[in-house]
C-alpha cells in the first residue's frame, strides 16, 4: 500500500511538477545553455554582425599615405563583388569540379565495395583496409606526396603520362585525382558497411528465381544501399564546396 | 539577433575613424625601457643578446616570427588596427609603403643625426625616406643582383660570360644548339621579385606620388622592354619555366642543365646549402647590361628595421635600430647567421665580406655584389599594395607560362589590379 502511494506521488509529482520545481528546472538549462550561448554569441553572432555591418561601409582618405575614414558606402561593397569576374568564375571553377568529380569517385567507391561484398574476393579485411589507408594520411602531406609525383623529373606519374599535371590546364584535375583518392575508400568502406547489413537470404531467393550476380548487384544491393549512397554523395558535395588544402598545399 | 546587432552598430561606431599619423617628436625616455621587437632573421637573438649586454638600460625583447609574406605582415597590420603593435619590427622594402598607408610606421628623423642618411647606401635611404624628409626605418639589408654561372659548363660548351642582355640572347641559343636539353638560365615563374628587380635595373617607375595623387604604370616602357625580351626566349624554348626554389629547379641545376642563376647577393647560400654537389664549379659575374645605359644593376630583397606608430619610446627604438644596422659586430653576425647583406657603405667593406667563398672557387664574389650595390639605381619606389600588386603579376605569368598570354599581359593585368586595389584603399589614382 504505502509503496502504491508512492509511486502515485511520483507520477504526480512528474505530471504536475510544482512552480519551485519548473523554476529550478529552468535555472538548470540556463545554467547548461549558458557557456555554449556565451561563447556563441561572443565568437559567431557578434562577428557575423559586426562583418554585416561592417559591409556597407567603404574606406576615405585625404592624400598619398593620408590616414583612413570610414564612410557609408551603401551597397557598393556589394557591387563590387559581385562584379568582379574572378569571383564568378571560382564559383564556375568548383562546380565543374563538383560535378566531374563527385560522381567519378563515388563511381570508384561504388565498384570497390561491391568487389569487396562479392562472393569472389579473397584477403577482404587486407583489401578494405589499404582502400582506407588514404583517409588515414593527412590531407597536407598526401597533397605534398602528390605535388612530388606530379612534378616531371621527380615523379612517376609525371614520367609516365606527357601531361603537365600542374600547370594551369590540368591542375583542377590533378587535385580532383588527389581528393578521390583520398575519400574514396572512405566512401567504399561507409557503403560496404551498409552491403553487410543486408540480409544475405535475400541473395538466396534471387539466385533461386534465377537472377546472376550482375542482376544481384545492379537490382538487389544498389538499390537497398540507396540511402548510404546519398549520404556519401551529400558529404562528398560538401566536402567540395569546402576544397581548400590542396590548392593552397599545390600552389 | 537585434540586440547583436545594436551591440555590432555600437561596436562599429568605435571603429569609423582609423589612427591618426603618429607624432614626430623624440624625447629621451628616463630610466629603463623595454622594447619588443619582431622579427624573422636567424640569428637576430644573437644581435639582440649583444645590444642586451651592452645596453642595460634599453632592453630589447625578441619575437621571433615567421616570415613577413607568412603571415607576419597580416598580423602585424591586426597589431596595428588593435594598438598592441611592437616598438619595432622587420619590415621589407617593398612593404614599407603598405605600413606607411595604415599609418604603421613612425617618422623617426627626429631621433637621428641630420647626416645619418649618409652613412647608407643610397638607394637603399630612399626606401627608408620615401624620397623626402621624413626617415620611416633603417635599412637592414639589401639584395644587389649578379649571375651565378657555372663556369665549368660555360668552358664546355665554349660560350663566353655575356656582358650585355644581347649577349646573353646570344649565348641562350648557343647553349642550346649544343645540347637541346640544357639551357642558358630558368624563368623562375612565379618569383615576381625577381623580375621586379630586373626591371628596375632598367629603370624602371611604377609607382610615383604627386602631390595626393598616386600615378600608376606597372606596364611602363622599360619594364615592357624587359617582358618582352623574356617572352622571346621563352616562347623560342631558350629559356626553360622553373619555379625558384623549387625541387625541380635544385635538381636542374645540381645536374647542369641550367647555367645560370641571375640572382641577389643573399642567393649565394642558396645554391651552397641546395646544390652542395657542384661546390667549386660556380662564379660569380656582373649581370648583363642594357646597351646604351650606363653600367647599373638590380636589386632583389632587402629590409629594414621601422619603428612602429605606437612605440613609447621612438628615441631609444631608433637607437637600437641604428645600432643594429650599422655597428660591425652586429652587422658581422647578421650576416654570418642571417646571410643579411649590409646596408652601409661601410658594412659591405668589412672584412668578413672580402674573404674568398669556396663553393665558388675561391672567388672574391662579394667585390662582385658591392660593385653592383653601388650601381642600383636610387629613387625607385613601390606601392601602397604590393601584396596584390605581387599576386596579379604571378597569377599573369602563371598564364603567360602556361601559353594562354604573354608576360606584356601580365603587366597590364597587374596595372589593372593595383589600380584597384588602390582606389579600395581610397586612394587617388592617375594612369600614367
Amino acid at each position: 500500500m504505502s509503496v502504491q502511494t508512492a509511486n502515485r506521488a511520483t507520477a504526480a509529482a512528474t505530471a504536475t511538477p510544482s512552480r519551485a520545481q519548473r523554476r529550478s528546472e529552468r535555472r538548470a538549462i540556463i545554467g547548461f545553455l549558458a557557456p555554449f550561448g556565451t561563447l556563441f554569441l561572443l565568437f559567431y553572432l557578434l562577428p557575423i554582425g559586426y562583418s554585416f555591418v561592417r559591409s556597407f561601409f567603404v574606406t576615405e582618405r585625404d592624400g598619398a599615405f593620408g590616414p583612413a575614414r570610414d564612410a557609408w558606402g551603401g551597397l557598393s561593397n556589394y557591387a563590387q563583388a559581385i562584379s568582379d569576374p574572378a569571383l564568378l568564375s571560382s564559383v564556375g571553377r568548383v562546380l565543374l569540379f563538383g560535378v566531374v568529380q563527385v560522381p567519378v569517385m563515388l563511381i570508384i567507391a561504388m565498384l570497390f565495395a561491391l568487389i569487396l561484398d562479392s562472393s569472389l574476393a579473397r584477403l577482404k579485411r587486407f583489401f578494405r583496409l589499404s582502400y582506407f589507408v588514404p583517409y588515414a594520411v593527412p590531407v597536407v602531406i598526401g597533397t605534398i606526396v602528390w605535388g612530388f609525383l606530379f612534378t616531371p623529373g621527380l615523379g612517376p606519374v609525371a614520367d609516365f603520362f606527357p601531361v603537365d599535371f600542374l600547370g594551369d590546364g590540368w591542375v583542377l584535375w590533378s587535385i580532383a585525382i588527389i581528393v578521390t583518392w583520398t575519400y574514396a575508400g572512405y566512401n567504399m568502406l561507409i557503403m560496404h558497411s551498409n552491403l553487410q547489413a543486408i540480409d544475405r537470404d535475400i541473395y538466396e531467393a534471387a539466385h533461386v528465381d534465377g537472377a546472376t550476380n550482375w542482376q544481384i548487384a545492379l537490382r538487389i544491393k544498389i538499390p537497398l544501399i540507396r540511402d548510404a549512397v546519398i549520404l556519401t554523395g551529400v558529404f562528398s558535395i560538401i566536402g567540395t564546396l569546402q576544397l581548400f588544402t590542396e590548392p593552397q598545399v599545390l600552389r | 539577433m537585434g540586440a547583436v546587432l545594436v551591440a555590432a552598430l555600437s561596436l562599429a561606431a568605435c571603429g569609423t575613424s582609423g589612427p591618426e599619423p603618429a607624432s614626430t617628436a623624440c624625447a629621451r625616455s628616463s630610466g629603463k625601457v623595454t622594447l619588443s621587437f619582431w622579427s624573422w632573421v636567424p640569428g637576430m637573438d644573437k644581435a639582440v643578446d649583444m645590444w642586451n649586454a651592452e645596453n642595460p638600460d634599453i632592453r630589447v625583447e625578441l619575437n621571433a616570427v615567421a616570415g613577413g609574406n607568412q603571415g607576419t605582415y597580416q598580423n602585424m597590420f591586426n597589431a596595428l588596427k588593435a594598438n598592441t603593435e611592437p616598438d619595432l619590427a622587420q619590415v621589407e622594402f617593398d612593404m614599407l609603403p603598405s605600413f606607411r598607408l595604415q599609418q604603421g610606421l613612425r617618422d623617426i628623423s627626429k631621433c637621428l643625426e641630420p647626416d645619418a642618411g649618409d652613412r647608407f647606401i643610397g638607394f637603399a635611404w630612399d626606401q627608408a625616406t620615401f624620397g623626402g624628409e621624413g626617415v620611416f626605418a633603417i635599412p637592414q639589408d639589401t639584395g644587389p643582383m649578379a649571375m651565378f654561372y657555372r663556369k665549368d659548363l660555360f668552358e664546355r660548351y665554349g660560350i663566353q660570360v655575356p656582358k650585355t642582355w644581347d649577349e646573353f640572347r646570344v649565348a641562350a641559343e648557343e647553349v642550346h644548339r649544343k645540347d637541346p636539353s640544357v639551357y642558358l638560365t630558368s624563368f623562375p615563374q612565379r618569383d615576381v621579385g625577381w623580375f621586379e628587380g630586373l626591371a628596375w635595373q632598367h629603370g624602371a617607375s611604377w609607382f610615383n606620388t604627386e602631390g595626393s595623387t598616386w600615378q600608376v604604370s606597372v606596364g611602363d616602357r622599360p619594364t615592357t622592354e624587359v617582358a618582352d625580351y623574356w617572352q622571346d626566349l621563352l616562347a623560342r624554348h631558350l629559356v626553360t619555366p622553373l619555379q625558384g626554389f623549387s625541387t625541380p629547379w635544385t635538381k636542374a641545376l645540381a645536374d647542369g642543365k641550367v647555367l645560370t642563376w641571375i640572382s641577389a647577393v643573399w642567393g649565394n647560400s642558396t645554391l651552397s646549402t641546395n646544390v652542395p654537389s657542384t661546390t667549386g664549379k660556380w662564379a660569380v659575374a656582373p649581370m648583363p647590361q642594357w646597351s646604351g645605359n650606363g653600367p647599373s644593376a638590380a636589386n632583389w630583397g632587402g629590409s629594414t628595421t621601422a619603428v612602429l606608430r605606437g612605440s613609447e619610446h621612438p628615441y631609444e627604438a631608433a637607437k637600437f635600430a641604428l645600432w643594429l644596422n650599422t655597428d660591425p659586430k652586429s652587422l658581422e653576425l647578421l650576416n654570418r647567421s642571417g646571410g643579411l647583406y649590409p646596408a652601409t657603405k661601410d658594412g659591405i667593406e668589412l672584412p668578413f665580406l672580402k674573404k674568398p667563398v669556396e663553393f665558388y672557387g675561391g672567388q672574391h664574389i662579394f667585390d662582385v655584389f658591392a660593385e653592383a650595390a653601388g650601381q642600383v639605381k636610387g629613387g625607385f619606389a613601390w606601392g601602397p599594395t604590393m601584396t596584390q600588386t605581387n599576386a596579379a603579376l604571378a597569377d599573369g605569368f602563371g598564364k603567360a607560362l602556361a601559353g594562354d598570354a604573354t608576360l606584356t599581359d601580365a603587366l597590364a593585368a597587374a596595372d589593372r589590379e593595383t589600380q584597384t586595389a588602390m582606389r579600395l584603399q581610397a586612394l587617388e589614382v592617375k594612369i600614367r
